[in-house]
């Protein structure tokens, strides 16, 4: 500190007694984005070999915490069905009725319809209506713990039902 | 050590500088010793909230992620769109809606997990391409075969 001072006197940094007077000698403005800054972090933290700290398998899990987690799961699952939906409609020489029936011609091949639209229901309408929960998180709605945990526990009822719904009905050819 | 630091110039101006457009948010720091008649002024350079690079910066970051909620909103609509006027105008709406918001959020996954720059830039090049090949696949099922919602109606009906 008396380092300083001394410096300081060196210099000659007295102002007059002005309080809002600035100093814009050293006014020069951070370089980096956040970007940077966070590639800076990883950069050096995986140079140095550290361990990651313990943060999924340490903390206690919460209803909100795992619908968020299940809401990108379901995401990644629905892009994997779309995207291998996709090629193999590129791959495969038959049309989808013929595969379809083929399918559904086989002795398991009922019950494995049944599969596919589970499989299409539960994690389409989970997304869904969780997507809508987080749009109105954007929207600045609903923040309060009380509502993030309602509104949490209305998409898993809603989600039931509309499963349940989507699986049981049969529509017209 | 009897110096006393004085922030009694932050005092005054109170809280409203911080959130000033200025390029640098600069204060005072009085410090004086009872030995020395005259005080000296230094200054502390201190972050100010992040509209300081709203001026210089690109707004590709704020735009993308408005464009990410047009895509979800659009995609809400299409949903029952498809189960009352289905064909092909909405079966290819689909294909780009669902592609579009697909390649964006596996973005943000990617963005998350991913560290370094060229495995960030490996991961989103694999990225882009499987969103090509689905789009691609999802066209060429609608325009080929049944299309989307006739795909949809007809598991369905099974």
């Amino acid at each position: 500190m008396a380092l300083f001072l001394r410096s300081l006197t060196r210099q000659g940094t007295c102002l007059s007694r002005s309080q809002f007077g600035v100093l814009y000698r050293h006014a020069v403005p951070m370089g980096t984005t956040a970007k940077e800054e966070m590639n800076k972090f990883w950069a050096k933290n995986n140079k140095l070999n550290r361990p990651m700290s313990p943060h999924v398998t340490v903390y206690k899990w919460s209803v909100p915490m795992m619908m968020s987690i299940s809401h990108r799961g379901t995401g990644l699952g629905l892009s994997a069905g779309v995207s291998a939906f996709a090629l193999l409609a590129l791959v495969l020489p038959g049309s989808y009725p013929y595969y379809l029936d083929l399918i559904h011609s086989q002795s398991f091949g009922p019950a494995l319809i049944g599969l596919a639209k589970f499989g299409i229901a539960f994690p389409l309408s989970y997304h869904t209506f969780n997507g809508i929960r987080h749009l109105c998180w954007d929207s600045g709605k609903g923040f309060k713990i009380p509502e993030v945990y309602g509104s949490g526990y209305t998409v898993i009822v809603l989600t039931v039902l509309t499963t349940i719904a989507a699986v049981a009905y049969k529509g017209a050819a | 050590m009897a110096a006393i630091v004085r922030i009694s110039s932050l005092c005054h101006r109170g809280v409203k500088p911080l959130f000033h457009r200025s390029s640098l948010l600069l204060r005072p720091l009085g410090v004086q010793q009872k030995d020395q008649d005259r005080p000296y002024q230094l200054t502390a350079r201190i972050h100010g909230s992040p509209s300081l690079y709203s001026g210089s910066g690109s707004k590709a970051a704020s735009l993308h992620w408005t464009g990410e909620r047009v895509v979800s909103v659009m995609l809400l609509a299409l949903g029952p769109a498809a189960y009352y006027i289905p064909g092909p105008a909405i079966d290819y709406s689909l294909a780009a809606a669902i592609t579009l918001h697909s390649h964006w959020g596996i973005g943000q996954v990617l963005t998350d997990y991913i560290h370094g720059e060229s495995k960030i830039k490996v991961a989103n090049a694999c990225l882009f391409l499987l969103s090509t090949v689905t789009f691609a696949g999802l066209c060429y099922f609608n325009h080929n075969d049944v299309g989307i919602c006739k795909a949809v109606a007809l598991l369905w009906s099974k």
